[in-house]
Formats: C-alpha cells, structure tokens, sequence
C-alpha cells in the first residue's frame, strides 16, 4: 500500500502543487511576513528606489537581450516616484552583446563602447555623464542578474580595476557567492525574496502584496514535505 | 586549403591568445593605447556576428525539421513566425520599447510576451522539480542525508514561513535560523565552492595554453 504512493502519478503531484500554488494567490492566507520581494526584478527595483532616495546618478547597462524590457518596466515608475528626470539623474545604454570586452572597456573609458544611450544620445551629452569616464569616477556597480554574469563583474571590473561591487542573485545562486564575499571581492550581496525582503526592509519600503509570498512559502514546505514522505515510507517499508 | 582552414586560424588564435596574455603584465596605459580599445571594439562586433550565425543555424535546423517532417515540425513554423513579427516590430518601432508614456509594439511584445512566456517556462519547471523530488530524492546515504538537511535548513531559512516555523519550534536553541544558513554558506559551502572554484580555474589555464598553442584544435571543426 504505501509503495503505491511512491509510485503516485505524476499528474496528482502536479495538480497538488497546482491547488498549493493557486489558492493563496487567489485567497491570499496572509502569513505572518515582512516586507515583500519575490525576484531579482524586486531587487533592482529596491536598488534604484534606494539610489534615487539617496540623490546619486544611476547608469543602466545590460548583457541579456531580453533584460531591455525589464529595465523599461522599471524605469516607468520609479524615477516619477522620486522626480528624477532622464538624463539628468540616470541614463540607460543599450544592450551589448559581450560582457567581457564592454568591462574590460569601461576601465579605460566607457565611450569608447557606449557611444550612445538607448535613444541615440552620446552620453557625453548628458549631464548625468559629467566627470564619468571609468569605474574610477564612479562610487559602485551593482550587477542583478539570475545568471552567471556576476562572475564576469568580478573578474573583468571588480579585480582588475579595484571597483567595488555588489551582486543581487537568485536564492538558489547566493551560497556559490560566498567566496567573494569573505574576501570582499562583492561588498553586498542580496540573495533571492529574502534578502530583496531585507533590502526593502531595511530602505522602510513596506510590501506591496502577500498573496506571491503565500504561495511561494506553500510551494517550498510542499518540495520539503514531500521528500519526507518519501524518505519516510522507504524506511518504513524496508524496516518494519 | 590548410592553409587557410588549419595555419591561419592557428596563427591568430596563437597571436591574440599571447598579446591578450601579455596586457595582464605590461603597463596598463600602453596596453589600453595600443591593444586593448582596439580589441574589446573587435570582440563585441565579433560577438555580434556569432550571434548572426547562432541565427542562421537555428533557422537551417528548423528548415530541416519541416522539411522532414519530424515529430514537433509544426512548432519549427512558431520559429519563423516569432522572429519575423519581432524583427518587424522593432523595425516599425526603430528599436524603442517605449514612446514617452506608450509601449511601442517592440515594448508590447516584450513586456506581455517574451516576460510572461518566460515566468510561464521557469513556472513549469517548478512543477517537474517538484515530482522528481518525490520520486528521486532518495536518503540512502549518509552524503545524502547531509545534503538533505543542508537542503532543509537552507529552505527554511529563505522561506519567510520557515522563519516563523523556526522562532516557535527552536527558540530554546537560542540559534537564528539566519545563523545556520549563514553558517552553511560562510563555512562548508565556502570551502567546497572554493575548490571547485580553483579547480575551475586551473583547468581554464590549462585550456587556454592548450588552445593558444595550438594543441587544443576541437573548436576548429573536424575538416
């Protein structure tokens, strides 16, 4: 009989985790939390809520043809919230295809790559860029991402030109950072909901919603429950 | 023909592997006058073209697929369809995603197509993670049982639930469930990633003097 269950159709795990998924979202069960940030997204969107508040320029650049849309998504809204204006408080350049060379360049000089933003402009020409040059006229790169990208900022900027860095990355990603980290290779690094939840926290930014949270937290105890069970019936079948 | 499908690209390879080698070494200034401006120029474009080439196999090994009329052909179609509506759009909207306020068809596309079919991908591989899970994650060992529980704690302490679940059921232990998880990633997950890490590296080195000189030939094709 509980071998059986070892052996459940897949489709009833799928429509469990379905039910874990979708029930909170549509009721949310509001778990005791704190503050909300569910992704890399959150992150960034914390970072230049964070920057803005603080009066500092901020420059955009990206390696992941399908991040323009994200950094759009951003800029939207944030910069009204604190009525910066484009150009004059941040910039954003357009995709480039290989990170390696445009960090390498912007230790030298960044124009030689960017010589444009992302509506034609040279950058020169903006007043956000005045004084910019290379890393050493700027205070700290952040680098988001959900890839291995933060590897390539650590070598090709962070060591080579002594920038400081700080790294947002996936929770599953954090603990592979660890290295940089104790060595101070990355000054700062969030890791997944939580630590844009801390970051948020920390900015007095409240939460916009629970309801993803509920069903995130759901989805997590299920994966671990499970593979208790599992584990369980294996013992009890061969043992007693 | 060796000599412009083996010699020459060997001889560049060799060229540009020892110069980019030697800017590690020479005085950063002569070495971003004279090499390094003009190089990083030269691998983006590069990068570019290889991404013009990606596209042009995609677009060989789907034509083939219909061509057969392999299992699945028909989503080959998708692929022609999908590039040609972007490629237009970002034509018609001259790269932009938005205009002033408004979302161009380029920023349409992107915003309620590409971000959410994205979501949708990584949502499904939930679900399979999920089942595998239950049906594979076995305690057998005791290797496995150390990856189970630094599994379980790291979980619990990036679940907001986990937390609360933690401080009601552990508070007699006067340990943080952030402890534990920083413990975990500052002492042994350091230490294992760390190796791998030099490990890592040495092979990279290892390759690298291997493709300079021209030992390592595999990238170069079999002809």
């Amino acid at each position: 009989m509980l071998e059986k269950f070892l052996k459940i159709d897949r489709r009833i795990i799928f429509l469990l985790l379905t039910l874990v998924l979708f029930i909170p979202i549509v009721k949310p069960l509001n778990l005791p939390i704190g503050a909300v940030s569910v992704d890399t997204k959150k992150q960034a969107t914390a970072i230049v809520r964070h920057c803005f508040k603080k009066d500092l320029r901020v420059g955009v650049i990206t390696f992941i043809a399908g991040a323009t849309g994200l950094i759009e998504e951003i800029f939207e809204k944030v910069p009204q919230e604190y009525r910066k204006e484009y150009g004059k408080d941040y910039v954003i350049f357009p995709y480039q295809a290989d990170y390696s060379a445009v960090l390498t360049q912007m230790g030298f000089d960044l124009y030689q790559i960017y010589d444009k933003d992302k509506f034609g402009t040279h950058p020169k020409n903006l007043p956000v860029m005045q004084g910019i040059k290379s890393y050493k006229d700027m205070g700290m790169g952040i680098c988001i991402t959900g890839t291995a990208l933060l590897d390539g900022w650590v070598a090709f900027a962070g060591d080579k030109f002594k920038f400081p860095l700080g790294g947002g990355v996936t929770a599953v990603s954090q603990p592979g950072y660890g290295p940089y980290l104790q060595t101070g290779q990355l000054v700062g690094l969030l890791g997944g909901m939580k630590g844009g939840a801390e970051y948020e926290s920390l900015l007095g930014i409240p939460g916009k919603g629970t309801s993803g949270i509920d069903a995130l937290n759901l989805g997590h105890f299920m994966v671990v429950i499970l593979i208790l069970i599992s584990n369980i019936i294996i013992i009890v079948t061969r043992y007693f | 023909m060796m000599l412009i499908k083996r010699y020459i690209p060997l001889a560049i390879v060799f060229v540009f592997g020892i110069m980019t080698l030697a800017t590690y070494y020479i005085p950063p200034k002569l070495a971003q006058d004279y090499y390094l401006e003009t190089m990083n120029k030269w691998i983006n474009i590069v990068a570019a073209f290889a991404f013009l080439l990606a596209l042009l196999s995609l677009f060989y090994s789907h034509y083939n697929k219909i061509k057969r009329k392999v299992d699945g052909w028909g989503y080959s179609i998708f692929v022609y369809i999908g590039f040609l509506v972007v490629v237009v759009c970002a034509i018609k909207s001259e790269g932009q995603l938005m205009t002033g306020p408004a979302l161009t068809s380029l920023g349409w596309i992107f915003r309620f197509l590409y971000n959410t079919l994205s979501a949708s991908m990584f949502a499904v591989l939930a679900y399979y993670i999920v089942s595998t899970a239950f049906r594979s994650f076995r305690i057998k060992t005791l290797q496995a049982f150390v990856l189970f529980m630094a599994a379980l704690f790291f979980i619990i302490g990036k679940v907001p639930l986990g937390n609360v679940l933690w401080n009601k059921l552990f508070f007699w232990t006067n340990v943080s469930i952030s402890q534990v998880t920083d413990w975990i990633i500052n002492v042994p997950s350091v230490a294992a990633k760390r190796g791998i890490m030099i490990g890592i590296a040495v092979g990279a080195i290892v390759t690298s003097l291997k493709i300079i000189f021209g030992i390592e030939r595999q990238y170069m094709g079999k002809d």
